[in-house]
């Protein structure tokens, strides 16, 4: 009886707190804020607000750090910044069940989840009244950041204002250890043949290093996190950008899958001869991060795979180590030579990472209004640079420029911790990565060719004058505008089939990839043709209709 | 035997059988007083939450109330019954899980009986001490260890090349065949020291009498581990084993998860990851729950059997 | 143990046995202790240097630079007392109520003997899933609060089955005495079963002991906004989790390529790995005097 007793009574509080919860949702959307009222009232009483990233990084109180402190003084509010620790799918499922959300959430990959639980209010009315420096930034992109029901609920920090610059220190996948170009006197490097062919003709010159053997080419496969840094570059050699797995045809926009395509072959052909010689590294598909940093650190690799960003650490070693023959470069590979490289992203629009105020906040009007005085020049300059005289200088011409130790500050993680750097220089309404500001310098300080030249080592001049460059990005083509771009943050709904086709399409390359790079050359073709056969199995036209329709309606504007 | 007595009180009536328990249950206040505030712990903390069965019967949505969430009726169970992969899983978990019962008991029960025979008190300390170290690191760092010694150029590889056994490295994890067998061993390794400390626990409270006796009858080591030790951990062995036999579908998740690769995918893959994958990461809720369902049952089948087979061979049982 | 000293003819089977025996020990003892020696020897392994690979037992360049790193989390010290707090409260709490329920349960007498046995070690196989235990905790108001890690892991049933079996294994005549001199059944429960079954307490002690110390998933679920509760593994969580930030996620790589990483996940790993264990392994050297104590005390009743 008892039993039974609790249970009803535990479903009883249960629901009751879900209505409860459901209930504010409800209030909250749409009505005006009660506080605060018009423009000037707002007051500037100290107050502080918590905020929540699902991204990793140090817990802080804001005005802890000289950033924070300085837009403290500005406004009188200040922020309890915290992170999450351990797995952020866990975490947004109690916060949500529990509704214990805090002022602010960055919710990173946990956005469908906190939308369709109602966590966050409609930002629409707050922007109109208290948001003219919001409405400047993202005016433009009002329909990409405006959601199905007619509402905003995040701001994204990828909002280009005053033209778009490229990062001049662009970069591709394929790396090349620069002694290969060097004892080959700077070739042209521009296909995947040419760049094995690079790879095969060292190798056979000088087969050890320092007594140990010289691995040919590896690529990062060997945990399941990261085994996307294989199965994607056929469509890079093909010439698409990063869309995740489907190339976007400039013309119809139709989307298509390259899984099970020549190009995908092409691509697999090419690791399996290069096996057959000798030349992959066995442990491909085995090694696991730390094997893999130490095989690219040891200076016996001579090409590689991957995206930079997945090894920071090998690259920071590498470059400290100081002998820029061991270093490695990126270069524009293509299948064919005929075709453009588009290994520059275009100029993009993530709409589904940003800031939102969540029902629980207590006072919007102040939120907004800190948030809207963040989107002012100065306040960008501050958060991306710093402080003029302090952490860089701005020479005769007027352009933003950093000494090699100011610059060696904004590289330190400790320092860019205690500065606040590391916390309000992304995820916060902002201008995107590659805008400019009205005098003209670049926003993002590493987009300032003044500041890339200081980071450049000698090897590093020496490598660009040999092949002409100025920077690193010249190496690459020109990026083509693609409006829906990337295709890779297009929603899937929880359970859909195009998900449940993304994880078994994902299991299938995972099993069979290792088998066709190692295979015997002679039987490559049979073990692709049971992989074609298992493939033809999934749902692949109904993935690419799902694709092709949302790119249709990111082109003609509906986000 | 008094439990005897209580039922020979027991008539036919039910009306009378209540009677004889509530008579017999006044006479037990304290023992009552002792354990029925656990028993409401156990219905609070333990059963209320198992509401949260009905995830599995629902397309679930976070911060819908019962009533508002869409109710599919078994198709989560339909998906993980109809899905071929299930049926892999289910095999690498069920033979994961009876290699890790089989090592894991004969492992720990052996090295309690040997450290048992170990004579100087200092030495036998320490190496429990240190054999049980494993057990604190966790499985990211124990399964990069392990990853390291099985490189092609690692340890493993050295030493058999070195005593000449195999002429070429071999990628011991790029081979699905072999995956059971290091993961088998890691368990082992990993856990062999913190295994034993329940044995060695079960054999202090052996009469020490029954040495000295069996000395006298000039039993050789051999025979008082077998006659005297072994008899004396039987009790905690059959109890551990029936515990055991009711986690048979979980075959851990970190170990295969960490070691598990493109190449051994077939034979790493257990239920757990497939539940991640399927369940989790595509935050469906309803599956992930309609799977620990099926667990459960499962469970409850392994864990009755196994005790009713003890209590027929006359062993000690869990209930 | 003891006991073995005491044996004075040692036939030639006795010795080549005793000889294996302590190569097979010794070989065990390097094997387990492997991991901790390399986790030792990277901890003090300058984190840049590490990516290199090939350290095993010994640092190629030292520093004390991990240690600083993970020691500069400023709240540690204060979640290593709530650490030891509650694995001090929570172990003794446990352990007192969970062997009180399984003499309870060891009683033949007792006539709902089988149905709590039942009611308990069912719910070894079962989980209610984690947003509906959330939300208990929630609704008994006990979300940051010290006692959501004491209180429900009152009663370990696995525990509980241990301690049930040895209170079983004592001669029956014992607890029979007892309650002739006229103890009811809490004292016999306190002054009878728990100092005989000292050497299964031991045991049980240290696993929830070691339970305790490592646990930081309830503080992640229900304490994670209240700093003054975290614990020694959370904080350590956070620092790992911090080590991450720059190197491995999509999402933070605006200046990635270019930051100077002095610390690294692997490092501030192994470094985690030492500071949190040493601790705890440090119990068992004392609570292995209680299991040659629980003999002693089974040869007096002999």
């Amino acid at each position: 009886m008892r039993k039974k007793q609790w249970l009803t009574s535990g479903l009883a509080v249960l629901t009751a707190a879900t209505v409860l919860l459901a209930g504010c949702s409800n209030d909250s959307g749409g009505n005006t804020p009660q506080t605060g009222g018009t423009n000037g009232e707002v007051s500037t009483d100290p107050v502080t607000f918590t905020y929540f990233g699902f991204g990793n990084n140090k817990d802080v109180l804001a005005s802890d750090t000289t950033i924070g402190k300085i837009l403290q003084e500005q406004t009188g509010v200040d922020w309890q910044i915290e992170f999450v620790v351990g797995d952020a799918s866990t975490k947004s499922g109690v916060m949500i069940a529990g509704g214990d959300y805090p002022d602010v959430i960055s919710p990173v990959g946990e956005l469908p989840k906190l939308l369709d639980a109602g966590a966050f209010i409609p930002l629409n009315d707050l922007i109109e009244e208290h948001g003219p420096n919001i409405k400047r930034v993202y005016g433009d992109y009002m329909d990409k950041i405006t959601h199905e029901d007619g509402n905003i609920y995040i701001l994204p920090y990828t909002a280009n204002v005053n033209g778009y610059l490229s990062d001049p220190d662009a970069m591709s996948t394929f790396w090349i250890q620069r002694r290969v170009l060097k004892e080959f006197g700077y070739p042209e490097v521009k296909t995947l043949d040419q760049y094995f062919d690079l790879i095969e003709q060292y190798e056979a010159k000088y087969p050890t290093v320092d007594g140990r053997d010289t691995i040919g080419f590896l690529t990062f496969a060997g945990t399941a996190g990261e085994f996307f840094t294989i199965t994607n570059q056929p469509m890079h050699l093909a010439g698409y950008p990063n869309d995740g797995n489907v190339l976007v045809d400039l013309d119809t926009h139709e989307a298509n899958l390259y899984m099970g395509t020549d190009y995908e072959k092409q691509w697999l052909a090419a690791l399996n001869k290069m096996n057959s010689k000798g030349l992959v590294d066995p442990e491909t598909f085995t090694a696991n991060k730390d094997q893999y940093l130490a095989k690219l650190t040891s200076g016996r690799v001579l090409g590689y795979v991957n995206y930079a960003w997945q090894i920071g650490d090998a690259t920071n070693n590498l470059k400290a180590a100081g002998n820029d023959d061991l270093r490695y470069v990126s270069l524009p590979i293509t299948f064919d030579e005929n075709t453009t490289d588009a290994y520059i992203d275009p100029p993009s629009f993530v709409n589904n990472r940003g800031l939102g105020i969540t029902v629980n906040a207590e006072d919007p009007v102040r939120i907004i209004k800190y948030w809207d005085n963040l989107l002012t020049d100065e306040n960008q300059k501050l958060v991306m640079w710093g402080q003029e005289g302090e952490t860089y200088s701005v020479n005769e011409e007027g352009r933003m420029v950093m000494s090699e130790e100011q610059l060696a500050n904004r590289n330190d993680n400790e320092f860019k911790r205690q500065y606040g750097w590391m916390y309000f220089d992304y995820e916060w309404p902002r201008y995107g990565d590659n805008s400019v500001y009205e005098d003209g310098n670049a926003h993002r300080v590493f987009n300032q060719p003044e500041v890339a030249a200081v980071n450049y080592t000698e090897g590093d001049k020496v490598l660009l004058e040999a092949y002409g460059a100025e920077t690193f990005s010249d190496f690459f083509a020109d990026p083509i505008e693609r409006p829906w771009y990337p295709a890779w943050s297009i929603e899937k709904e929880q359970g859909s089939p195009e998900q449940l086709f993304g994880q078994r399409s994902g299991d299938l390359q995972q099993k069979y990839y290792p088998r066709l790079v190692f295979a015997k050359e002679a039987e490559f073709e049979t073990v692709w043709n049971e992989y074609i056969a298992e493939f033809n199995k999934l749902d692949s036209a109904g993935f690419e209709a799902f694709v092709t329709k949302r790119v249709k309606e990111r082109v003609d504007g509906k986000w | 035997m008094e439990k005897q007595t209580v039922q020979i009180t027991q008539s036919t009536s039910g009306d009378s059988r209540l009677r004889a328990l509530i008579k017999t249950l006044s006479k037990q206040k304290m023992l009552m007083l002792m354990s029925l505030p656990f028993l409401l712990w156990v219905i609070i903390f333990k059963y209320i939450p198992l509401w949260g069965w009905t995830i599995a019967f629902q397309k679930f949505r976070l911060a819908r109330d019962l009533f508002d969430q869409t109710w599919i009726g078994l198709e989560n169970f339909r998906f993980l019954f109809s899905e071929p992969q299930f049926y892999l899983v289910l095999r690498n978990t069920l033979v994961m899980s009876g290699i890790n019962l089989v090592l894991g008991f004969g492992t720990a029960i052996v090295l309690a009986l040997l450290l048992n025979e170990l004579r100087r008190m200092y030495f036998k300390r320490t190496v429990q001490t240190i054999s049980y170290l494993p057990h604190f690191i966790s499985w990211v760092v124990a399964a990069n260890i392990v990853q390291t010694a099985l490189a092609p150029e690692g340890i493993v590889n050295v030493m058999l090349m070195r005593m000449s056994l195999i002429e070429q490295p071999i990628l011991w994890l790029g081979i699905g065949e072999y995956f059971w067998g290091i993961l088998g061993v890691t368990e082992v390794w990993k856990n062999v020291g913190w295994n034993t400390i329940i044995y060695l626990a079960a054999i202090t409270s052996i009469d020490p009498a029954q040495y000295e006796a069996a000395e006298m009858d000039g039993a050789s080591r051999l025979q008082r581990m077998w006659h005297i030790t072994l008899p004396g951990m039987k009790p905690v062995i059959v109890l551990l084993l029936i515990m055991n036999l009711g986690h048979i579908l979980e075959s851990g998740f970190e170990a295969q998860y960490l070691l598990g690769n493109g190449m051994n995918v077939e034979y790493s893959e257990n239920l757990d990851i497939f539940v991640l994958k399927y369940g989790m990461q595509m935050n469906n809720f309803g599956l992930a729950t309609a799977a620990g369902m099926f667990k459960t049952v499962v469970s409850f089948m392994f864990l009755i059997a196994a005790n009713n087979l003890a209590k027929r061979m006359g062993e000690s049982r869990l209930y | 143990m003891a006991r073995a000293n005491t044996f004075r003819t040692s036939s030639l089977g006795d010795k080549i046995f005793d000889v294996c025996n302590v190569i097979f020990m010794i070989l065990l003892v390097c094997v387990t202790l492997y991991p901790f020696l390399n986790m030792f020897a990277l901890s003090f392994n300058d984190a840049n240097d590490t990516i290199r690979g090939d350290i095993y037992i010994w640092p190629r360049e030292w520093t004390l630079r991990n240690f600083e790193y993970v020691f500069s989390e400023s709240n540690i010290f204060h979640a290593t007392f709530i650490s030891a707090a509650r694995t001090i409260i929570g172990t003794a709490v446990s352990v007192f109520c969970t062997a009180m329920l399984a003499y309870t349960i060891s009683r033949p007498e007792y006539a709902l003997k089988k149905f709590v046995s039942i009611t308990f070690i069912f719910t070894m196989y079962f989980s209610g899933g984690l947003i509906p235990n959330y939300l208990l905790i929630k609704e008994l108001g006990m979300l940051n609060s010290f006692w959501v890690y004491i209180i429900p892991g009152i009663i370990g049933v696995f525990n509980m089955i241990v301690i049930r079996s040895f209170i079983e294994g004592l001669p029956e005549g014992i607890m029979e005495s007892a309650k002739m001199d006229g103890a009811g059944d809490f004292v016999t429960f306190t002054r009878i079963v728990l100092p005989l079954t000292v050497p299964a307490l031991a045991t049980v002690s240290l696993f929830v002991a070691v339970f305790q110390w490592n646990s930081w998933f309830d503080v992640f679920l229900y304490n994670s906004s209240r700093q003054n509760l975290s614990t020694l593994q959370y904080e350590l969580m956070k620092v790992l989790s911090t080590s991450n930030t720059t190197t491995s996620s999509a999402d933070a790589f605006a200046d990635a390529q270019s930051s100077a990483q002095m610390v690294t996940p692997t490092s501030v790993r192994a470094t985690m790995t030492i500071v949190a264990s040493v601790p705890i392994i440090m119990v068992y050297p004392f609570l292995q005097k209680y299991f040659v104590k629980g003999m002693v005390v089974g040869g007096v009743k002999g």
